[in-house]
């Protein structure tokens, strides 16, 4: 067998779901190319790295979704990755990035029970801030400098780790009870709308998470679109609630700052 | 011609252990540990989780890593490059790890001597190769290349197997021996996956380190092992055993004095557990660099 089929052959028996071990097919398969040992058979040889392969990436995603996995249970956690591992084979040379469509996989998969996927994209969330690329944080004299009359046309610059969710749960709440009290039996909560920010704190590198209320989370999303400060401000005055927008956004721009949620304040 | 590690220079930086992050206040705030001299990463754990053109990764793991460079000779040590795949080789991941190599300016980087990916699929495990000429003749071309790409000595390390192939026409240290004369890379020598695949496959281990060229042996890796019974797996879970360190005094009586570094990454202690490892690691280092020297030894079993 050439370089190339030998490595098809391990591929193919690597994702099979079940052991090998007792498959006629297999042991026949395996017999033509693997050599077996005094103590074991080719195809069982064979099976120990598909073993393996399951055994890895299941732990995986599991270390990445552990408040999932407490939800669900474990059973039915490593039965939904199995599916969803069938879905999306790992193809990326980062174990990192095994996870990263899980969330719209549940969705998919799991619509009697929304709140899973909404459980999914906070813990993802967790993971994409932790390692986003770092950003100095905002230069007070800089924004000093910048003209009253300039403010309008200004765009601001996110921190990189800024994730911004919107889900139809608290789903940040039963993360939270997890990661307290890993050992305890969890809680679900019932449906409600919630703007979650997801950031990590430039001193400490600490990530962190922050609800907004629909409108500053509104804002948020279109000044991280890249539109113009007014722009966005008139925007959503359209919607009818240009007195609040008006009231709050200096409020916003301040907290947010302070925050570490803006890198910069970019004039054209 | 002066032998491989002399002719670029290959430091020997004593004993080392794999930096696991549940060590970093250990590492970076306390001091680490005397015994422990330098540091080994998983590059993959360390490269830019996007492209490369959209730059690097931040956080926790962008300041460990600084900070650890700060104070220690550090090197990477990949697990998905896939030398041996028959699929191209991924100029992304050489890109990323170019990227972390000149960040950690090692006096060289390492990967495994295996494939990774096959059918369009990243397996994320060190499948063995056959050892037949052409594997040889597409492992060689590969290093080339990837030397070429990262401009700086590259080691690949023997795997540890649990099959092996019947078109086999060599010896694994037949194959590695040659694959590092013809691609003029160096070996990162584990003596762990040289006594279980010895196991798995029935061979003497004793052979395989006598007929490694030791010229080009830049590092050996020590870890543990776990026994399954009809074969031995390479988990990093546990103290080297006692086998291994005899082996691993009969390679450094072959090699000479290289770096050498304690795995574990499986049910990984505390940290004072490893370094105690590593303190083991250089009595028997010392031990079969200068026998007159020899010191009362207690191995954990």
């Amino acid at each position: 067998m050439s370089l190339a089929e030998l490595q098809k052959l391990l591929a193919d028996a690597l994702v099979e779901h079940d052991s090998i071990a007792r498959s006629p097919a297999w042991a026949l398969a395996a017999a033509g190319a693997i050599g077996g040992s005094a103590r074991m058979k080719p195809v069982e040889q064979l099976d120990v790295y598909r073993e393996q392969f399951w055994w890895r990436h299941v732990a995986c995603v599991a270390e990445d979704y552990p408040a999932l996995v407490a939800l669900m249970g474990q059973q039915p956690f490593e039965a939904l990755v199995a599916e969803y591992l069938d879905a999306h084979p790992p193809a990326d040379f980062l174990l990192r990035n095994l996870g990263a469509g899980l969330a719209e996989f549940v969705d998919a998969r799991r619509p009697d029970d929304p709140l899973l996927a909404d459980l999914a994209r906070v813990e993802w969330a967790f993971i994409d801030a932790f390692d986003a690329a770092d950003a100095p944080p905002l230069d007070p004299n800089a924004v000093a400098a910048i003209p009253a009359d300039a403010w309008p046309a200004a765009r601001l610059v996110l921190h990189p780790s800024l994730q911004r969710l919107r889900l139809a749960h608290p789903a940040h709440e039963v993360r939270a009870a997890f990661h307290r009290a890993p050992r305890e039996p969890l809680a679900r909560v019932s449906p409600a709308a919630t703007h979650l920010v997801v950031y990590r704190d430039a001193r400490e590198l600490r990530l962190h998470q922050q609800t907004l209320d629909a409108l500053a989370s509104s804002m948020l999303d279109r000044l991280a679109a890249g539109e113009p400060l007014g722009q966005a401000a008139d925007a959503l005055a359209e919607s009818g609630r240009g007195e609040e927008v008006q009231a709050q956004i200096g409020a916003w721009f301040t907290r947010w700052a302070a925050l570490g949620w803006i890198s910069r304040v970019v004039v054209d | 011609m002066p032998s491989f590690r002399a002719r670029h220079h290959i430091p020997d930086l004593g004993v080392g252990v794999g930096f696991r992050p549940k060590h970093a206040a250990d590492v970076l705030d306390r001091g680490g540990a005397a015994d422990v001299r330098w540091y080994e990463v998983i590059s993959e754990n360390f490269m830019s989780p996007w492209p490369a053109a959209r730059g690097p990764g931040g956080g926790r793991p962008a300041a460990n890593l600084a900070r650890l460079r700060a104070g220690y000779t550090v090197i990477p040590h990949g697990v998905a490059m896939s030398i041996g795949s028959v699929a191209p080789l991924d100029d992304e991941y050489l890109a990323r790890l170019r990227v972390l190599v000149d960040e950690l300016d090692p006096p060289y980087f390492t990967d495994h001597a295996c494939f990774c990916r096959a059918s369009g699929l990243d397996l994320h495990d060190l499948l063995p190769l056959p050892y037949t000429k052409e594997a040889l003749a597409h492992v060689t071309e590969r290093v080339k290349r990837v030397q070429d790409a990262i401009e700086r000595p590259f080691a690949l390390e023997n795997v540890s197997s649990y099959l092996s192939y019947r078109e086999s026409e060599m010896p694994e240290w037949e194959f590695l021996a040659e694959l590092a004369e013809r691609a003029d890379c160096g070996l990162l020598f584990d003596v762990n996956n040289v006594f279980v695949s010895a196991y798995n496959h029935g061979f003497d281990p004793a052979e395989f380190i006598d007929a490694i060229p030791a010229d080009r042996v830049v590092q050996i890796h020590l870890a543990g092992h776990q026994d399954r019974g009809a074969y031995l797996l390479d988990n990093h879970g546990d103290h080297v055993r006692r086998e291994v360190w005899a082996l691993y005094e009969r390679a450094i009586r072959r090699v000479g004095a290289v770096s050498t570094l304690i795995e574990w990454d499986e049910n990984i202690p505390a940290f004072d557990v490893l370094a105690r490892e590593a303190a083991i690691a250089a009595q028997h280092r010392d031990r079969a660099l200068d026998p007159a020297q020899a010191v009362a030894m207690e191995v954990v079993p």
